[in-house]
Order: C-alpha cells, then structure tokens, then sequence
C-alpha cells in the first residue's frame, strides 16, 4: 500500500523537501526550497537592495531636477519618501505571496510548480533590476497600486481565470487601469508630473486617515486639495487655463476613483435615507403624464420614444461611475438626448421652459438609483471650476431643479385639483383608467391622443380575431381532410373486394409428373442403383 | 466667483449670465438672436436655447459670457435660487405688451437683490417694442423702476434685431468693473476661489430656505 501511494506521488527525496539553507524545517517550492523563515529573510534583503538602488537613483534624478528647477517645491517631497519605501515592502510581499497561491491553482500538477515558479520569479528580480531607466515609473507604479495590481499579464490572466472574482477585485482593475493611465498621463509631464503624482499619493494616504469626518469636512479638504492644485499648476502653465484644466480633470479622475468607496454616500450622512425618500417619492408618482407637466414631447414618433429611452438609459448610467466628471457627463448626454426629442418634436432649439419639464419626466420615469447620493458626491467633489460654470454645470444645475421640483410637486404644479392630486397619490384612482372608455369610440386603431401602449394592444386584439378565424379555418379543413382520408380507406378497401372476387385466386394443381412432357427422358442412362460391394 | 480665472494674472473674465422672465417674453429668441444672430429661422442648427455661450473681447480683455437660461413658468418659480446663485449678472425680460410679465420682473428683482444684493448687476428688458402699438407698459414707468432698484433698463427687438447687442456689452462692461472692484476689494485671488467653492453646496431638502439665510424668497 504505502508503495503504491509513494509511486503516485511526487518523485523527490526527503532531503529536497527540506530548507535549503539547512535550518531543518521543510522548504517551499514556491519560496525557492526555503522555509517560509528563511525566505522572508532572503527575499527582503534581496527588496531591500533593490529598493535602495531604485531609491538612490530616484534620488539622484530629482537632486537633478530641484538643481534644474531651483524650486522649493521639490524639497517638500523629500520628507515623504521614507515611509513610502516601507509600504512598498509590504505591499510587494503580499503581492508574492498572492502570485504562489495563484499558482498553486493553476500548475497543472504539483511537479511542474517547483521548476516555474522559481524562475520567473528570479526573472522578475533580475528584471526590475535592469529597469534601472524606468525606476521612477515602476516606483511610483509600486508603492501606490494595489499588492497584485503589478502582475505580469500573464499573471494577471490567471487572476482572471479565478472562479469567483469579487466585486472588489474588479472595482480594484478599475483602480489599477485609472492609476496606468494617470502615470501615463503624468509621464507626458516629465518632472511635474512626478511631483503631481506624489502630491496626489500623499493626499489620498492622508485621506485614508480621516475616514472618521464628517461629510462636509471630507468634502472641504478635497476642494481644499483642487484649489492648491490647480493654483500650482496655473504658476506653473503661467495662467495656461486649458493646460491646467487638463490636469486637473486626470487628477481628479485618479484621487476620486481612489477615494469613491470612502466617500460615496458616506454613513456619517442621511445621503442614503433621503435616497430612499426621494425613490419612494418617484415611485408614488408613477401616475403622473406627459400631459400633465407639459412636456413638449411626442412620444408617438418612434425617433423621439427612442431619444427619451437613451435619455433614461443615460441618467440611470450615472450611478454605475465613479469620477465626478464622469457623473457630470452622463446627465450631459442624458440632456443631449433631451434636447433631440424636443427638437424632432417641436422642430425648434429647446429652451430652459421646453427643456426643464422634460427632464422632470425623464427621472420620474428613470427612477435613477442613489439619485441624492449622486448629486451630493458631485456636489461636494466635483471640481468646482466644472460645477460652477460650463455647460455641465448648467445641465446638473437642472437636474437639481427637477429634484428639488419632484420633492417638492403638489396639485397646483400639475394642475390637478387638491382631491384628484390626493386621489391619485393614494392609489385610489389612476389617471390612466379614465382612458379605456373612450376607446370604444375612438374604435381600434384609430387612437386619437390615447396611449400609444393601449393602441397597440387593440392593434393585437385585431390580430388574435384574425389568426382566430384561420385558426378556424385550418381545422375545418383538417376535420374535412380526415373524412376524405377515411372515406379513401374504405375505399381502396371496396375496390381490392371487388377485385378479389372478380378474379378470385385459382390454384391449379399440376396434372403430371415435372419430366412428363421431357421427350428427350428416353435416352438418358437408367437411374443409378445402389450396388453392394463386398470386400 | 465665476470670474476667479481672471484674479491671476490672465486676462479672460468669465461671467455667468441667468435668463428670467415669465415664459413667452422671449428670452429664448433674444438669447438666439445674440449667439446664433437668427430669429424663427427654420435653419436654426443649434440644438438647444438653454445653455449658450458667447466669447467677446472688450478693451483687449476677454470674455467668457455663460448665458443660463431659466425655465419661465409660475410652477418653477421656486427652482430659481438653484439657477442664479454665482451668477454676476441677470436679464430680466418682460414682454412689452404683456403688463403682467412686467410685474414678474418686479419679483425677480426683489428676490434676487434679498439673495445676491449688490453683487449682481441687473438688467431689465423690455422685449418686443416691434409691437410698440400694443404698447402696455410705459416706457416711463419702467425706466423709473429700473432706477429705482439700481439696475439698468433697455429695449429691445428680437424680430428686428434692435438692442440687443447694445444690451449684452453693456452689461459684460459692468460685470468687468465689478469683478474688478472686487479684486481690489478682497486683495488677492485666494479668497476669491475660496467663496466660489461656497456657492457649490447647494442642494438640501429645501433650496430656498437654505439660500435665502437671510430672509425667504419662497412668498415673494
């Protein structure tokens, strides 16, 4: 037995099981034949060297740059590294450790686990030492991305494969392709772009740290955070206000993406009860019409029903972003699409009387989810230079109004009566109902200003008495085809009768022997007889 | 405020301008006759009245004018402190025939200088005097009004073309002075940016209330 279960296993000798360095206890394969002791050990005094080039290089680089800058705003940086270098550590251990479990999954047997994984990682060691030149990057890239959000590609295509990724991981790709982007963007910058980066990476550490505020206060220092930004950035540009905005629209995609799970909605808030207040709202008045507020709006054009479709589409697409711009360019597009219906419709540029109302339908009927959580995120960490003026501004503005009017609607807004306003709120009567009656006289089909939904249902009506009456007439003609099919039968039956008694079957019996009428028999030799022979 | 571009050293004031004004004055057609120089014009390309801009170059300063316009029924009324808070300045239209949206202008005003106070350089416009026959608001009248609440008074014809822009440039002018005033006043640009980020808080369970701090628009 125990032979058979050592055949299966593993061909390796005890001796190879055991620490390399010889300390007794059983190596990893993963740990490249350490214990998990020994490698730790090993493995930072290989990071730490490594760490101390890439630091001292780095630091070279931007001695090169104050001397070429001459600024004082390199100087405040400096303080910030030495932490930083201590971070990295840990997060690129964790990230080793994360990689071998990974593997682990994916080695197709235990055996081959020993030979790849200690080669690529020496690859990687030995690789991050070449890239020497792009030490700031890989840095900058290190300290602040996740533990895993380094990996290779391929590595990464194994994170993929995993069975059940959470949502974190996914939110954290996101994370990552954010962090790739502004590096790339910041790349492009050159030296001030390095101390943007730093500047943010400091922010969002210091951030983590005050989870504990209040809203407004979180929201304070971000704006807080955008003003010196962007008023750095203006001495710098020399009051470029394009370049600066440029900037400052990538720095908040990448703070903002970084922050967004800490700051939306946050629980020191009433955000999420008044979003609840706000869709209980909405839903109460799923009874109000087209009519009833106005809109310019002609939802019977196929081209205007599809505008306020992506118009819907769009405002509720908003809660799924995470960057305030983001946010800000949903309802931009949501207005947009606005704008075309009411422009199909009424064949002129909409004004704010045309545009307003219409948006007021377009959320009662999107419902959009977290609507109040949206708006005061972007109220508070949008960057104000957006907010204030601009074009998306205006259209947020707006979306503020139509809330604030949604919140606020009674029977005069509409221009309802106080009882049929009550009557409708409480579900007692329905504006729709009213409708039905007078179909019978519009008759089916011609739907003059009732719903195109009812249209369309009297539209199949006459479709079902249609198919009813083929229906009808298939089976008759199959009741008829099953009478012919019978009456066929019988028939084919008389018939094969009448024949067979017609031409009854006469069996004649052979008058002779088959050879009688053989002339030729006569001269044939006589039949063999049997003969005994003795002998 | 809006103008904060402008406190460093560039020389592009940016402004925001809000529409008011009973619905059917005309603010859209004024607006589209400034920007787009077109009225009922069946080739109007622009997709939109609502948001226009339009760039100008006063004294060899630039200009950024925003122009928000305002949705004019009684039932948005409430809405209006949402749309003109940070504005620097404000149109109000009334229809010349209509003595109605003249008395509309009259609450406009009233509201907006409890709100902003002297902040907001106002404008009221009569609109329409190609129906100068139809005539039910007197020019007297109006002009004296307009003096009285420190604003300026104008007509114009959005058919005709007639005032328009005299109106529009008018105003940009007295924007300039007053965000100049105000540099001088406050000393430097920070503390500019500092009260454009105040103006950003805004919605609450109730707009106006938390607007007004002072007094309450919501009867006017």
């Amino acid at each position: 037995m125990s032979q058979k279960s050592e055949r299966r296993g593993i061909h390796v000798d005890q001796s190879e099981l055991l620490c390399k360095k010889g300390c007794g206890y059983y190596g990893n394969a993963a740990w490249q034949g350490l214990c998990s002791k020994c490698w730790r050990e090993e493995y930072q005094r290989a990071r730490q060297k490594q760490i101390q080039e890439d630091w001292a290089l780095a630091e070279k680089l931007q001695r090169e740059e104050e001397a070429a800058y001459a600024s004082s705003q390199g100087a405040q940086s400096q303080p910030s590294l030495t932490p930083f270098s201590k971070f990295e550590e840990k997060k690129t251990n964790e990230k080793t450790r994360k990689v071998t479990t990974v593997k682990k999954f994916f080695s197709p047997s235990s055996r081959t686990a020993p030979k790849k994984a200690p080669c690529e990682k020496v690859e990687k060691v030995s690789g991050a030492r070449e890239r020497h030149g792009e030490a700031l990057l890989r840095d900058l890239r290190g300290m602040f991305t996740q533990p895993w959000e380094m990996m290779s590609p391929t590595e990464e295509s194994h994170e993929g494969k995993t069975p059940s990724p959470s949502i974190s991981r996914q939110s954290s790709i996101e994370t990552d392709r954010v962090s790739r982007d502004f590096v790339d963007f910041l790349k492009n910058l050159q030296k001030p772009g390095r101390e943007i980066h730093k500047q943010c990476r400091a922010f969002i550490e210091n951030m983590a740290n005050k989870k504990d505020l209040g809203a407004d206060e979180l929201s304070e220092c971000v704006q807080d955070f955008y003003q010196n930004m962007s008023d750095r950035l203006m001495t710098h540009f020399k009051g470029s206000t394009e370049r600066v905005e440029r900037v400052m629209d990538q720095v908040e995609k990448y703070i903002m993406t970084r922050l967004y799970k800490n700051v939306f909605c946050p629980e020191t808030t009433d955000d999420e009860k008044k979003d609840l207040a706000t869709q209980h709202r909405i839903r109460a008045l799923h009874w109000v019409t087209i009519e009833m507020l106005c809109v310019p709006v002609d939802e019977e054009i196929p081209e205007v029903s599809d505008n306020v479709v992506k118009a819907i589409t769009d405002v509720i697409e908003m809660d799924s972003k995470r960057v305030p711009r983001d946010k800000l360019a949903c309802i931009t597009r949501c207005s947009k699409h606005i704008f075309n219906a009411i422009k199909i419709t009424k064949n002129e540029p909409a004004s704010a009387d045309d545009f307003l109302p219409t948006l007021i339908y377009i959320v009662l009927k999107a419902n959009p989810p977290r609507l109040q959580s949206n708006i005061q995120y972007i109220t508070r960490f949008c960057n104000p230079s957006r907010l204030m003026t601009g074009e998306d501004g205006y259209y947020f503005t707006n979306l503020c109004c139509a809330v604030a009017f949604i919140e606020k609607l009674d029977a005069q807004s509409l221009n309802l009566s106080a009882e049929d306003f009550e009557r409708y709120m409480s579900g007692q009567a329905s504006p729709r109902k009213q409708e039905p009656e007078l179909w019978p006289q519009a008759g089916p089909g011609g739907g003059g200003g009732s719903s195109p939904g009812l249209t369309q249902v009297y539209q199949s009506l006459d479709l079902l008495t249609g198919l009813e009456a083929r229906q009808e007439r298939v089976l008759e003609g199959a009741r008829g085809l099953e009478s012919d099919l019978i009456s066929w039968q019988e028939s084919v039956e008389r018939e094969v009768q009448e024949i067979l008694e017609k031409y009854p079957l006469e069996i004649r019996t052979p008058a002779s022997a088959i050879d009688s009428d053989n002339v030729e028999n006569d001269r044939l030799p006589p039949p063999l007889q049997p003969q005994v022979f003795v002998g | 405020m809006a103008a904060s571009g402008a406190g460093s050293g560039s020389k592009t004031y940016s402004f925001k301008v809000v529409l008011l004004g009973e619905g059917c004055v005309g603010k859209t057609s004024l607006v589209l006759r400034y920007c787009e120089n077109k009225f009922n014009d069946k080739h109007i390309t622009t997709l939109q009245a609502s948001f226009l801009t339009k760039k100008l170059n006063i004294g060899g300063k630039r200009v950024n004018l925003a122009i928000w316009d305002t949705a004019g029924q009684e039932r948005f009324h409430a809405l209006g402190p949402i749309y003109y808070r940070d504005s620097n300045g404000a149109i109000l239209v009334y229809d010349v025939t209509d003595e109605d949206s003249f008395q509309k202008v009259k609450n406009w005003v009233k509201e907006l200088r409890k709100m902003l106070g002297n902040e907001i350089c106002l404008c009221i416009v009569g609109n329409k005097i190609d129906l100068e026959k139809e005539r039910n608001v007197s020019v007297q009248e109006a002009e004296q009004y307009a003096e009285s609440v420190g604003a300026k008074h104008y007509h114009s014809s959005a058919k005709l073309n007639k005032g328009i822009e005299e109106l529009f440039l008018d105003l940009c002018k007295r924007m300039m002075e007053t965000a100049q005033a105000d540099v001088r006043a406050k000393g430097n640009g920070a503390s500019q940016s500092g009260m454009s980020r105040r103006g950003v808080q805004i919605i609450d369970d109730e707009p106006q209330a938390a607007m007004a701090a002072g007094g309450c628009c919501s009867s006017a």
